[in-house]
Protein backbone atom coordinates (compact mmCIF):
# COMPACT_ATOMS: atom_id res chain seq x y z
CA UNK A 1 0.00 0.00 0.00
CA UNK A 2 1.90 3.21 -1.08
CA UNK A 3 2.24 5.55 1.74
CA UNK A 4 -0.58 8.61 1.92
CA UNK A 5 1.15 11.71 1.78
CA UNK A 6 -1.57 13.52 2.11
CA UNK A 7 -2.59 12.37 5.59
CA UNK A 8 -2.06 14.17 8.97
CA UNK A 9 0.82 12.91 11.00
CA UNK A 10 1.60 13.81 14.90
CA UNK A 11 4.97 14.59 15.99
CA UNK A 12 5.68 14.53 19.53
CA UNK A 13 8.88 15.61 21.07
CA UNK A 14 9.75 17.97 24.29
CA UNK A 15 13.01 19.09 22.24
CA UNK A 16 11.60 21.92 19.59
CA UNK A 17 14.38 21.68 17.91
CA UNK A 18 13.80 17.66 17.24
CA UNK A 19 10.04 18.46 16.11
CA UNK A 20 11.62 20.92 13.81
CA UNK A 21 14.19 18.02 12.54
CA UNK A 22 11.05 15.40 12.47
CA UNK A 23 9.19 18.50 10.37
CA UNK A 24 11.77 19.11 8.11
CA UNK A 25 12.62 15.51 7.27
CA UNK A 26 9.02 14.49 6.72
CA UNK A 27 8.10 17.90 4.26
CA UNK A 28 11.47 16.40 1.99
CA UNK A 29 9.75 13.05 2.10
CA UNK A 30 6.76 14.38 0.37
CA UNK A 31 4.53 14.97 4.06
CA UNK A 32 2.73 18.76 4.35
CA UNK A 33 -0.11 18.11 7.06
CA UNK A 34 2.20 17.64 10.06
CA UNK A 35 1.15 18.88 13.74
CA UNK A 36 3.33 18.60 16.68
CA UNK A 37 3.05 18.43 20.38
CA UNK A 38 5.00 18.28 23.35
CA UNK A 39 4.00 15.23 25.38
CA UNK A 40 1.74 12.47 25.77
CA UNK A 41 -0.86 14.45 27.10
CA UNK A 42 -0.84 16.96 24.64
CA UNK A 43 -0.75 14.30 22.15
CA UNK A 44 -3.62 12.41 23.33
CA UNK A 45 -5.80 15.44 23.64
CA UNK A 46 -5.03 16.38 19.83
CA UNK A 47 -5.20 12.49 18.65
CA UNK A 48 -9.10 12.79 20.46
CA UNK A 49 -9.38 16.20 18.38
CA UNK A 50 -8.39 15.46 15.02
CA UNK A 51 -7.75 11.89 12.75
CA UNK A 52 -4.41 11.32 12.24
CA UNK A 53 -2.83 8.87 10.01
CA UNK A 54 0.61 7.87 12.06
CA UNK A 55 2.14 9.13 15.69
CA UNK A 56 6.09 9.72 15.57
CA UNK A 57 6.65 10.11 19.43
CA UNK A 58 9.65 10.49 21.56
CA UNK A 59 10.10 7.76 24.47
CA UNK A 60 11.30 10.65 27.20
CA UNK A 61 8.42 13.05 28.56
CA UNK A 62 7.19 14.56 31.36
CA UNK A 63 4.57 14.43 32.98
CA UNK A 64 3.01 11.81 30.23
CA UNK A 65 5.86 9.94 28.46
CA UNK A 66 5.65 8.12 24.89
CA UNK A 67 5.16 4.78 26.33
CA UNK A 68 1.87 5.75 28.51
CA UNK A 69 1.27 7.78 25.69
CA UNK A 70 1.31 4.44 23.44
CA UNK A 71 -0.75 2.20 26.04
CA UNK A 72 -3.50 4.75 26.28
CA UNK A 73 -3.57 5.02 22.44
CA UNK A 74 -3.50 0.99 22.72
CA UNK A 75 -6.47 0.94 24.91
CA UNK A 76 -8.83 3.37 23.28
CA UNK A 77 -11.35 1.77 20.70
CA UNK A 78 -11.02 5.14 18.64
CA UNK A 79 -7.47 5.12 18.47
CA UNK A 80 -6.22 1.90 18.82
CA UNK A 81 -5.78 0.86 15.12
CA UNK A 82 -3.28 4.38 14.52
CA UNK A 83 0.18 3.69 13.29
CA UNK A 84 2.63 4.34 15.78
CA UNK A 85 6.47 4.99 15.67
CA UNK A 86 8.54 5.22 18.72
CA UNK A 87 11.90 7.65 17.88
CA UNK A 88 13.58 7.70 21.12
CA UNK A 89 17.29 7.94 22.83
CA UNK A 90 15.94 4.92 24.95
CA UNK A 91 18.51 2.01 23.22
CA UNK A 92 17.96 -0.61 25.20
CA UNK A 93 16.95 -3.87 24.37
CA UNK A 94 14.19 -3.83 27.43
CA UNK A 95 12.84 -0.50 26.00
CA UNK A 96 12.11 -2.07 22.51
CA UNK A 97 10.88 -5.21 23.70
CA UNK A 98 8.22 -3.14 26.09
CA UNK A 99 7.37 -0.92 23.43
CA UNK A 100 6.73 -3.91 21.05
CA UNK A 101 4.33 -5.69 23.72
CA UNK A 102 2.72 -2.53 24.09
CA UNK A 103 2.25 -2.21 20.16
CA UNK A 104 4.34 0.20 18.56
CA UNK A 105 3.98 -0.42 14.82
CA UNK A 106 8.49 0.44 14.90
CA UNK A 107 11.37 1.95 16.29
CA UNK A 108 13.61 4.42 15.73
CA UNK A 109 16.64 5.33 17.56
CA UNK A 110 18.22 8.60 17.86
CA UNK A 111 20.23 9.62 16.15
CA UNK A 112 18.86 8.58 12.97
CA UNK A 113 18.86 9.73 9.65
CA UNK A 114 16.33 10.77 6.77
CA UNK A 115 16.31 7.30 4.89
CA UNK A 116 15.68 5.15 8.27
CA UNK A 117 12.16 8.04 8.88
CA UNK A 118 11.75 7.34 5.38
CA UNK A 119 12.30 2.94 5.77
CA UNK A 120 10.58 2.82 8.75
CA UNK A 121 7.46 4.76 7.52
CA UNK A 122 7.14 2.38 4.41
CA UNK A 123 7.72 -0.67 6.41
CA UNK A 124 4.68 0.43 9.14
CA UNK A 125 2.51 1.28 5.54
CA UNK A 126 3.62 -1.86 3.81
CA UNK A 127 5.08 -0.34 0.81
CA UNK B 1 33.65 -2.08 90.99
CA UNK B 2 33.73 2.01 91.75
CA UNK B 3 33.85 4.49 89.17
CA UNK B 4 35.03 7.84 89.83
CA UNK B 5 32.74 10.63 90.12
CA UNK B 6 32.75 12.97 86.68
CA UNK B 7 34.65 16.07 86.93
CA UNK B 8 34.52 18.30 84.00
CA UNK B 9 36.99 21.19 83.27
CA UNK B 10 35.75 24.81 83.68
CA UNK B 11 37.45 25.56 80.24
CA UNK B 12 36.41 22.70 78.69
CA UNK B 13 33.00 23.79 79.54
CA UNK B 14 33.13 26.96 78.44
CA UNK B 15 34.10 25.90 75.08
CA UNK B 16 30.71 23.43 75.50
CA UNK B 17 28.74 26.38 76.01
CA UNK B 18 30.09 28.15 73.31
CA UNK B 19 29.07 25.43 70.93
CA UNK B 20 25.53 24.81 72.57
CA UNK B 21 25.54 28.96 71.85
CA UNK B 22 26.02 28.20 68.36
CA UNK B 23 23.48 25.86 68.33
CA UNK B 24 20.58 27.86 69.41
CA UNK B 25 21.49 30.35 66.51
CA UNK B 26 21.01 27.36 63.91
CA UNK B 27 24.71 27.87 63.13
CA UNK B 28 26.17 24.05 64.09
CA UNK B 29 28.21 22.26 61.07
CA UNK B 30 28.84 18.66 60.76
CA UNK B 31 32.65 19.41 62.17
CA UNK B 32 30.88 21.63 65.18
CA UNK B 33 29.24 18.30 66.59
CA UNK B 34 32.41 15.81 65.93
CA UNK B 35 34.20 19.19 67.77
CA UNK B 36 31.11 18.77 70.38
CA UNK B 37 31.73 14.97 71.16
CA UNK B 38 35.50 15.44 71.02
CA UNK B 39 35.58 18.12 74.12
CA UNK B 40 32.65 15.76 75.86
CA UNK B 41 35.24 12.89 75.62
CA UNK B 42 37.97 15.65 76.36
CA UNK B 43 36.49 16.70 79.36
CA UNK B 44 35.86 13.41 80.91
CA UNK B 45 39.79 12.86 81.28
CA UNK B 46 39.66 12.86 85.04
CA UNK B 47 36.71 10.41 85.00
CA UNK B 48 38.53 7.93 82.74
CA UNK B 49 41.86 8.47 84.76
CA UNK B 50 40.15 6.22 87.07
CA UNK B 51 39.13 3.99 85.24
CA UNK B 52 40.50 0.24 84.41
CA UNK B 53 43.53 0.95 82.23
CA UNK B 54 42.47 -0.70 79.08
CA UNK B 55 38.87 0.87 79.09
CA UNK B 56 40.91 4.25 79.12
CA UNK B 57 43.31 3.27 75.77
CA UNK B 58 39.49 2.57 73.94
CA UNK B 59 38.28 5.72 74.54
CA UNK B 60 41.74 7.94 74.26
CA UNK B 61 41.43 5.45 70.52
CA UNK B 62 37.73 6.99 69.92
CA UNK B 63 38.75 10.67 70.84
CA UNK B 64 42.07 10.15 68.03
CA UNK B 65 39.24 8.87 65.93
CA UNK B 66 36.63 11.62 66.64
CA UNK B 67 39.87 14.50 66.19
CA UNK B 68 40.47 12.14 62.87
CA UNK B 69 37.28 12.65 61.43
CA UNK B 70 36.71 16.20 62.21
CA UNK B 71 40.14 16.61 60.45
CA UNK B 72 38.81 14.63 57.16
CA UNK B 73 35.42 16.54 57.22
CA UNK B 74 37.24 19.91 57.76
CA UNK B 75 39.31 18.53 54.18
CA UNK B 76 36.12 17.50 52.43
CA UNK B 77 35.71 21.52 51.81
CA UNK B 78 31.89 20.55 51.95
CA UNK B 79 30.80 24.36 51.39
CA UNK B 80 33.31 25.27 48.65
CA UNK B 81 31.96 22.07 47.14
CA UNK B 82 28.02 23.22 47.84
CA UNK B 83 28.50 27.26 47.57
CA UNK B 84 31.03 27.22 44.57
CA UNK B 85 31.84 24.21 43.02
CA UNK B 86 28.43 22.43 42.03
CA UNK B 87 26.53 26.13 41.31
CA UNK B 88 29.68 26.52 38.59
CA UNK B 89 29.04 22.97 37.06
CA UNK B 90 25.48 23.59 36.91
CA UNK B 91 26.16 27.04 35.39
CA UNK B 92 28.70 25.44 32.91
CA UNK B 93 26.10 23.05 32.17
CA UNK B 94 23.59 25.62 30.81
CA UNK B 95 25.76 27.47 29.01
CA UNK B 96 26.06 24.53 27.24
CA UNK B 97 22.44 23.80 27.15
CA UNK B 98 21.93 27.31 25.69
CA UNK B 99 24.97 27.13 23.01
CA UNK B 100 24.12 24.22 21.22
CA UNK B 101 20.58 25.04 21.26
CA UNK B 102 21.32 28.38 19.64
CA UNK B 103 23.91 26.80 17.37
CA UNK B 104 21.07 24.19 15.90
CA UNK B 105 18.88 27.03 15.16
CA UNK B 106 20.87 28.74 13.14
CA UNK B 107 22.17 26.26 11.55
CA UNK B 108 18.61 25.02 10.74
CA UNK B 109 17.34 28.33 9.98
CA UNK B 110 20.24 28.58 7.50
CA UNK B 111 19.53 24.81 5.95
CA UNK B 112 15.33 25.57 5.86
CA UNK B 113 16.68 29.18 4.06
CA UNK B 114 18.71 26.76 0.96
CA UNK B 115 15.56 24.77 0.87
CA UNK B 116 13.28 27.75 0.30
CA UNK B 117 16.06 29.91 -1.77
CA UNK B 118 14.33 30.79 -5.16
CA UNK B 119 16.31 28.73 -7.66
CA UNK B 120 15.43 30.68 -11.02
CA UNK B 121 18.30 33.31 -10.85
CA UNK B 122 21.17 31.59 -10.57
CA UNK B 123 23.59 34.40 -9.20
CA UNK B 124 21.28 35.18 -6.00
CA UNK B 125 20.94 31.73 -5.31
CA UNK B 126 24.11 31.21 -5.63
CA UNK B 127 24.85 34.70 -3.15
CA UNK B 128 21.78 33.19 -0.66
CA UNK B 129 23.21 29.79 -0.71
CA UNK B 130 27.24 31.11 0.12
CA UNK B 131 26.19 33.40 3.11
CA UNK B 132 24.03 30.42 4.31
CA UNK B 133 26.63 27.58 4.68
CA UNK B 134 29.21 30.49 5.88
CA UNK B 135 26.49 31.38 8.88
CA UNK B 136 26.68 27.74 9.22
CA UNK B 137 30.35 27.28 9.41
CA UNK B 138 30.25 30.17 12.29
CA UNK B 139 27.78 28.55 14.32
CA UNK B 140 30.25 25.48 14.54
CA UNK B 141 32.37 26.99 16.43
CA UNK B 142 30.34 26.62 19.72
CA UNK B 143 32.02 23.17 19.55
CA UNK B 144 35.14 24.54 20.65
CA UNK B 145 33.75 26.46 23.31
CA UNK B 146 31.45 23.67 24.70
CA UNK B 147 34.58 21.45 24.74
CA UNK B 148 36.66 23.96 27.28
CA UNK B 149 32.77 23.99 29.49
CA UNK B 150 32.98 20.15 29.58
CA UNK B 151 36.56 19.98 30.59
CA UNK B 152 35.87 22.97 33.16
CA UNK B 153 33.04 20.37 34.42
CA UNK B 154 35.09 17.33 34.40
CA UNK B 155 37.63 19.14 36.36
CA UNK B 156 35.10 20.20 39.40
CA UNK B 157 33.78 16.72 39.28
CA UNK B 158 37.27 14.90 39.68
CA UNK B 159 37.66 17.01 42.70
CA UNK B 160 34.33 16.60 44.30
CA UNK B 161 35.17 13.01 43.72
CA UNK B 162 38.47 13.27 45.26
CA UNK B 163 37.22 14.83 48.20
CA UNK B 164 34.44 12.29 48.97
CA UNK B 165 36.23 9.21 48.05
CA UNK B 166 38.99 10.30 50.89
CA UNK B 167 36.71 10.98 53.48
CA UNK B 168 34.65 7.47 52.65
CA UNK B 169 38.11 5.67 52.96
CA UNK B 170 38.92 7.46 55.83
CA UNK B 171 35.08 6.60 57.78
CA UNK B 172 35.67 3.01 56.02
CA UNK B 173 32.58 2.83 54.62
CA UNK B 174 32.86 2.42 50.85
CA UNK B 175 29.57 0.39 49.75
CA UNK B 176 25.96 0.28 51.82
CA UNK B 177 22.44 1.49 50.37
CA UNK B 178 21.75 4.57 49.50
CA UNK B 179 19.50 6.51 51.45
CA UNK B 180 16.59 8.12 48.99
CA UNK B 181 14.06 10.81 50.20
CA UNK B 182 10.85 9.97 49.25
CA UNK B 183 10.61 11.96 46.62
CA UNK B 184 13.93 10.56 44.85
CA UNK B 185 12.27 7.30 45.69
CA UNK B 186 9.09 8.35 43.98
CA UNK B 187 11.10 9.41 40.88
CA UNK B 188 13.19 6.40 40.64
CA UNK B 189 10.50 3.94 40.72
CA UNK B 190 8.78 6.02 38.08
CA UNK B 191 12.08 5.50 36.05
CA UNK B 192 11.71 2.06 36.28
CA UNK B 193 8.17 1.36 35.77
CA UNK B 194 8.15 3.30 32.87
CA UNK B 195 12.02 1.92 31.21
CA UNK B 196 13.07 5.39 31.26
CA UNK B 197 16.59 4.81 30.89
CA UNK B 198 18.11 7.92 28.74
CA UNK B 199 20.52 7.80 25.82
CA UNK B 200 23.03 5.20 26.35
CA UNK B 201 26.72 4.86 26.53
CA UNK B 202 27.88 3.40 22.85
CA UNK B 203 29.31 0.23 24.49
CA UNK B 204 25.71 -0.08 26.18
CA UNK B 205 23.31 1.00 23.09
CA UNK B 206 21.86 -1.05 20.70
CA UNK B 207 22.02 -0.12 17.07
CA UNK B 208 19.30 0.35 14.76
CA UNK B 209 19.87 -3.05 13.16
CA UNK B 210 19.53 -4.72 16.71
CA UNK B 211 16.27 -2.87 17.36
CA UNK B 212 15.38 -4.02 13.59
CA UNK B 213 15.89 -7.86 14.63
CA UNK B 214 13.89 -7.63 18.37
CA UNK B 215 10.96 -6.07 15.78
CA UNK B 216 10.96 -8.95 13.87
CA UNK B 217 11.70 -11.54 16.22
CA UNK B 218 9.38 -14.34 16.25
CA UNK B 219 6.93 -13.77 19.27
CA UNK B 220 6.71 -17.26 20.52
CA UNK B 221 10.47 -17.77 20.28
CA UNK B 222 11.01 -14.30 22.82
CA UNK B 223 8.56 -15.66 25.30
CA UNK B 224 10.92 -18.76 25.15
CA UNK B 225 14.17 -16.55 25.23
CA UNK B 226 12.76 -14.50 28.28
CA UNK B 227 12.09 -17.35 29.73
CA UNK B 228 15.02 -19.38 29.50
CA UNK B 229 16.99 -19.31 32.27
CA UNK B 230 20.34 -17.51 32.14
CA UNK B 231 23.87 -19.78 32.63
CA UNK B 232 24.23 -17.28 35.96
CA UNK B 233 20.39 -19.28 36.72
CA UNK B 234 21.91 -22.79 35.92
CA UNK B 235 24.95 -22.28 37.69
CA UNK B 236 23.03 -21.20 40.97
CA UNK B 237 21.00 -24.32 40.86
CA UNK B 238 24.05 -26.57 40.88
CA UNK B 239 25.67 -24.26 43.75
Amino acid sequence: MPVDLSMPVLVVDDYKTMIRIIRNLLKQLGFENVDDATDGSDALTKLRDKKYGLVISDWNMEPMTGYELLKEVRSDDDLSRTPFIMVTAESKTENVIAAKKAGVNNYIVKPFNAATLKNKIEAVFGD
Amino acid sequence: MTYPSPRLDPERLEELNKCFEKGRNGEVELSDVVGMAELMVGSMQHFFEGLDSSIYRELRDIAKYLASAKEDIRSLQAHDIKNKRIPEVGKELDEIVKSTEDATNVIMEQAERIMAADTQDTQAYRGEVNDAVTQIFEACAFQDLTGQRIGKIVEALNFIDSRIGRLANALGKTEGKAILTEEEASREKRRQELLTNGPQSEEHAISQGEVDEVMLRDETAQAAEEDAPSQEDIDAMFA
